[in-house]
């Protein structure tokens, strides 16, 4: 088999050729069959896509949630702590600021 | 039963204040009696402090008392892995460890500052005001090593609308600027320099915008430095900064967007970079004189990550 120039850093591996198995059972005519050695080729490229987009995805969802950690997460903290320290302020100063209502 | 409490809330409107509306009638520019610029240097001031907060690897402890009204001393020690710039991609770290003493002497007219680190490297501010209008300004570094020790001498001469500065450097560094405020809200400047030992000179402008709500500056130089940034201000508490530089001499092209909150109990400023950097500060006030701080950056291009934690006791 001539061996195919490499273009890029990714190619595909080599198509083989379809055998046609002429003398044998059914079973191995039809496995040697062009219809089922494209379908094995597609199967197998089709492994080797979504290989690679798991990867650049994951990729991707360390770097994005990383960087959330980092600048969104204290700022989630410390809105959360100024909104209870405003709730307990205003709190404490409907409870000593005004004189006590009565109660109906 | 169901009581309806009216309780007037009057803390809510205490705590906001209110910005007094211009009317259309003073919208007459006094030309005549237009503020005083902010100085030369600090034209990018905005930008610098939201979004290069001091980012450090390692352990940082300060402590600074307070011995009379005017002096005080400072004690600092820092544990961490120092980065040595070397010329390969890869980043060099080596663990290093130091501590630092400095006194202050701060005065309505004079201040003085000096700290010196256990590595022999000696840094000294000397800031005066000789007249009203002018003052003095000088800062050295003194180190064991030959020749990287620097010293810089400035006169600053602030007039009624504009200021001017002149410096002078060890090396034979000449440097000269002048900003001048030609509306309320627009000023615009230029400086010039002359370094003796590495034979260059360069010459360069800048624009400054700003209103209560945002600050937009420019700056241009012929070495090859376009530095634009804009600070919004949200609102009382958050401030939002974009910057923009471009070495048209390297073609170096770096963005960042950056926020700062300003909180009651902490302030929280981040940024991220064009450069795939991205980078949190917090100091929290975890008592009165008692700030903790927080520093991380993450550097994914380089896969270089640094955090780092320190406590600053003192006034």
């Amino acid at each position: 088999m001539a061996s195919q120039p490499r273009r890029g850093g990714v190619s595909l591996p080599e198509r083989r050729a379809a055998k046609s198995d002429s003398n044998g059972s059914i079973i191995s005519k039809l496995s040697g069959s062009p219809i089922v050695s494209r379908g094995r080729q597609a199967a197998s490229d089709a492994v080797l896509v979504t290989r690679k987009l798991l990867k650049s995805t994951g990729k991707a969802a360390w770097i994005a949630g990383t960087t959330f950690l980092i600048l969104v997460v204290p700022l989630i903290i410390e809105m959360d702590r100024e909104q209870q320290m405003n709730e307990l302020e205003l709190q404490q100063a409907s409870l000593l600021g005004t004189p006590p209502q009565p109660q109906k | 039963m169901a009581a309806a409490l009216n309780v007037p809330l009057t803390t809510s409107t205490t705590t906001v204040t209110t910005i007094p509306q211009m009317t259309k009638g003073e919208e007459k520019v006094d030309y005549l009696n237009l503020p005083c610029p902010i100085p030369y240097e600090e034209i990018h001031r905005e930008a610098l402090m939201s979004l290069k907060p001091e980012l450090f690897e390692g352990m940082r402890f300060d402590f600074t008392k307070g011995l009379n009204q005017k002096f005080s001393l400072s004690h600092s020690v820092f544990m961490g892995p120092m980065e040595i710039p070397s010329q390969s991609s890869e980043t060099i770290k080596i663990p290093a460890a130091h501590y630092e003493f400095g006194a202050n002497f701060i005065d309505p007219k004079l201040m003085l500052f000096g700290r010196i680190m256990t590595d022999g490297r000696l840094n000294a501010r000397v800031k005066c005001d000789l007249t009203e209008n002018l003052s003095l300004k000088a800062n050295s570094q003194l180190t064991n090593e030959p020749h990287m020790s620097h010293g810089m001498v400035s006169f600053d001469y602030k007039g009624k609308d504009y200021r001017t500065q002149f410096q002078l450097g060890n090396g034979a560094l000449f440097g000269a600027n002048y900003i001048q405020s030609v509306t309320p809200h627009l000023s615009f400047g230029g400086e010039v320099f002359w370094a003796g030992q590495h034979r260059k000179s360069g010459i360069g402008y800048a624009a400054r915008y700003n209103t209560d709500k945002m600050v937009a500056t420019g700056q241009v130089a012929s070495t090859g430095l376009v530095a634009l940034s804009y600070v919004q201000k949200v609102s009382e508490k958050v401030s939002l900064a974009s910057d923009f530089m471009y070495n048209y001499m390297s073609k170096d092209v770096t963005a960042s967007f950056g926020y700062d909150y300003i909180l009651r109990q902490c302030r929280l400023r981040g940024k991220i970079d064009s450069n795939g950097c991205a980078a949190a500060f917090l100091e929290e006030r975890l008592n009165m004189g008692l700030n903790f701080i927080l520093s991380a950056e993450l550097d994914h291009r380089k896969k270089d990550y640094k955090f780092g934690f320190g406590l600053t006791v003192g006034e």
